[in-house]
């Protein structure tokens, strides 16, 4: 699968497939996540609880643990192949080439652990710093991501500090490998709404100045409108819709998208109510036939709940619906 | 941390007024005459008992009695044996480090062995070496220490002749008690063989007291890092690169220590309790055994004294588990 940059894609991912065996059964959290993200590029990644975003970005840094299983026909990151590279290998490109922070910042740093201790650690491991020249560029990267005071606060444990704060460590330790890409998954679902502005602010302004690529998750269409340069839609484990976000924002192709879509407060202007969507993800054992979205689709016909659609391209994106709306674009 | 640390202290005051009370109704509530029960006779006449009774303040009023004994304990007088007409706390002091000895040879050995079994089991979580190391320990846990040592000692002592059967060392030698830890004793006198001889004597009774706590450090271990390993910080040291080692062995370890130190703690107080059968099991000269005998010779005044003592320090050691819960645990530490 190529998008439209020239350039081999700094992330290549084709069909990947995350499997859980629970004691409730085997659920193929991820089924089908096609995508690619290009250097420097912003891609967002929404789609409802459940859909298996983080999953499927855990797969990538290789953190799914023992209980599930991970299989693609192709992922590739800046010319390795990950499918093959061998754990130790792995391990050094997760934290180093590839960050991630996550959702709850109070409680992804260690408690027992200064923040100095945190952060020196990973640039011990990336950089091979010691003595001062450690200390040195953890009080810089401390610097970088606004904290102030940052000599002083190497001391601090993470329970002294508010919830933002606390992220924005989370985000120097995951700049301290110089990363090529970095995933954020919904890094300000957690904290007030008016911290939430000054993060993601952050995370563009260190995206463009290290011209990392940055791969968004989040629930938030109005952020992905603002920050990225293209978007991926998921839903029950599978991309049902990929494209630039301009393009996305004008003239969704899948229904799920224009849902989504449909349910933002500024296209519901003038309406009483915000339009939802009727239903919820298919969970563990009720993945219906065809269409997994067919159940909670309006315009469902006989072939979406026989046949399973495939991701096709369409125009300068992907989608996977027999009856996308509209005309490609 | 200051705060914590007065609030704990301040705790053992009341513990031990809690601890005097009962030893001093104790023997007011055992049957028979206190009169009697405190001097150790039998039968006396009207006028040696009154004057028995004037000589110990039993004539007094009972609030001044406990303040009498109060007094008493704070100028170190814990009461005079009736067996051997010496002074109970000296009794105590003497026997004391034979049982720490046993103790800490226990808790090393439970430590050592139940700490990286927890740690194994937690991460090779449903695995056979899992329900193997939950097995043993749930056998450890409910083994009767009596049943359990009769049947080390007949195996390897009796069948096997491995190791000795009773004592702390063996009769030929004569070892100056200096420390009263006779490994330490050992090494400081020039007996050839004696420290060898006290470690071969240390080993079962040491085993047998171990199990204990053995099984309840494993398992607590296990369940402490269980719940470590599934918590955002561990995603986060292992999405940093780190090693298993490293994410194991330091970012979970680190947290699930803070419990399993109180817990291993704790076992230090039971271990004291398991002291007494094991130590009467192997005729090990230290205080459980004493306490027993001493129950037996119905020495209640060593008996009153042996109680409190052996009650204060589990107060202590209790004390200092907390302690060293809040410099563990950076929450605590930083508090204001
Ligand atoms: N370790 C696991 N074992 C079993 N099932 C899991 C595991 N991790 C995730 N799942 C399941 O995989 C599915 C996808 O989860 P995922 O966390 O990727 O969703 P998400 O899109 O990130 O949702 P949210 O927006 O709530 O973060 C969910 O049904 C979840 O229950
Ligand atoms: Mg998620």
């Amino acid at each position: 699968m190529t998008t439209g940059t020239a350039a081999a894609p700094l992330l290549e991912i084709a069909d990947l497939a995350v499997g859980f065996t629970t004691r409730a059964g085997h659920l193929r959290a991820v089924d089908g996540v096609s995508l690619t993200v290009a250097d420097g590029e912003i891609v967002g990644i929404v789609g409802e609880s459940g859909s298996g975003k983080s999953v499927a970005s855990l797969a990538v840094m290789g953190l799914i643990d023992t209980a599930g299983t991970v299989t693609a026909t192709r992922l590739r990151f800046a010319g390795q192949d990950l499918l093959t590279l061998g754990a130790r290998a792995r391990r050094r490109l997760a934290g180093a080439e590839i960050a991630m922070i996550f959702q709850e910042p109070m409680t992804s740093l260690n408690p027992c652990f200064t923040v100095g201790f945190q952060l020196k650690e990973s640039l011990r491991v990336h950089q091979r710093l010691r003595g001062r020249a450690l200390t040195a560029a953890a009080v810089a990267l401390l610097d970088q991501v606004g904290i102030p005071d940052p000599a002083a606060r190497l001391e601090a444990f993470p329970h002294q500090m508010s919830g933002g704060m606390c992220q924005r460590v989370m985000i120097a330790i995951a700049l301290a490998g110089n990363p090529r890409l970095l995933i954020a998954d919904e890094p300000t679902t957690a904290l007030d709404v008016t911290i939430q502005k000054q993060i993601l602010d952050l995370l563009v302004a260190l995206q463009r100045a290290r011209g990392m690529a940055l791969i968004l998750i989040t629930h938030d269409m109005g952020v992905v409108a603002e920050t990225c340069d293209r978007v991926v839609v998921m839903y029950a484990g599978q991309v049902v819709e990929q494209r630039p976000a301009r393009a996305l924002f004008a003239r969704p192709r899948h229904p799920y998208t224009a849902a989504l879509l449909d349910a933002l407060p500024e296209r519901a202007l003038g309406r009483r109510r915000l339009p939802t969507i009727p239903g919820v993800v298919p969970g563990i054992g009720d993945r219906p036939d065809g269409c997994l979205f067919h159940p909670r689709c309006a315009r469902a016909q006989d072939v979406c709940r026989t046949d399973r659609p495939a991701l096709a391209p369409d125009g300068a994106g992907w989608v996977r619906c027999p009856l996308p709306l509209g005309d490609p674009a | 941390m200051l705060r914590y640390l007065i609030t704990r202290v301040g705790l053992v005051v009341p513990s031990f007024f809690g601890l005097t009370l009962l030893t001093f109704a104790m023997i007011r509530l055992i049957p028979g005459d206190p009169v009697e029960v405190l001097a150790g006779e039998r039968g006396m006449s009207p006028e040696r008992h009154a004057e028995m009774m004037a000589r110990l303040g039993l004539d007094q009023p009972v609030l001044t009695q406990y303040a009498t004994y109060l007094g008493n304990l704070l100028s170190g007088d814990f009461g005079i044996s009736i067996v051997t007409r010496t002074s109970v706390l000296e009794e105590f002091l003497t026997l004391f480090p034979a049982t720490i000895e046993l103790s800490v040879a226990a808790i090393t050995i439970a430590v050592a062995i139940g700490l990286p079994a927890g740690i194994l089991a937690a991460v090779r979580r449903r695995s056979v070496l899992d329900h193997g190391v939950m097995a043993v320990s749930l056998t450890g846990y409910s083994m009767p220490i009596f049943w359990w040592g009769l049947i080390l000692i007949l195996v390897f002592s009796v069948e096997l002749g491995l190791t000795p059967v009773s004592g702390r060392i063996s009769a030929f030698f004569w070892v100056e008690p200096v420390t009263g830890f006779l490994l330490i004793d050992s090494l400081l006198s020039d007996e050839a063989g004696a420290f060898g001889s006290a470690l071969h004597h240390l080993v079962l009774p040491s085993i047998v007291l171990s199990t204990l706590p053995l099984a309840v450090i494993a398992r607590m271990t296990r369940s402490a890092m269980l719940e470590v390993l599934g918590e955002d910080y561990i995603r986060t040291a292992r999405a940093k690169g780190l090693g298993a080692g490293r994410v194991i062995g330091l970012h979970a370890l680190r947290n699930a220590l803070i419990p399993v130190v109180t817990v291993i703690g704790l076992q230090m107080g039971v271990l004291l309790a398991g002291a007494i059968l094991t130590e009467t099991i192997f005729a090990w000269p230290g205080i459980g055994k004493w306490l027993v005998e001493s129950i037996h010779r119905r020495d209640y005044p060593a008996l009153q004294g042996g109680i409190l003592l052996v009650a204060s320090t589990v107060i202590m050691i209790n004390l200092m588990v907390d302690l060293l819960y809040g410099l563990l645990n950076p929450r605590i530490r930083h508090q204001r």
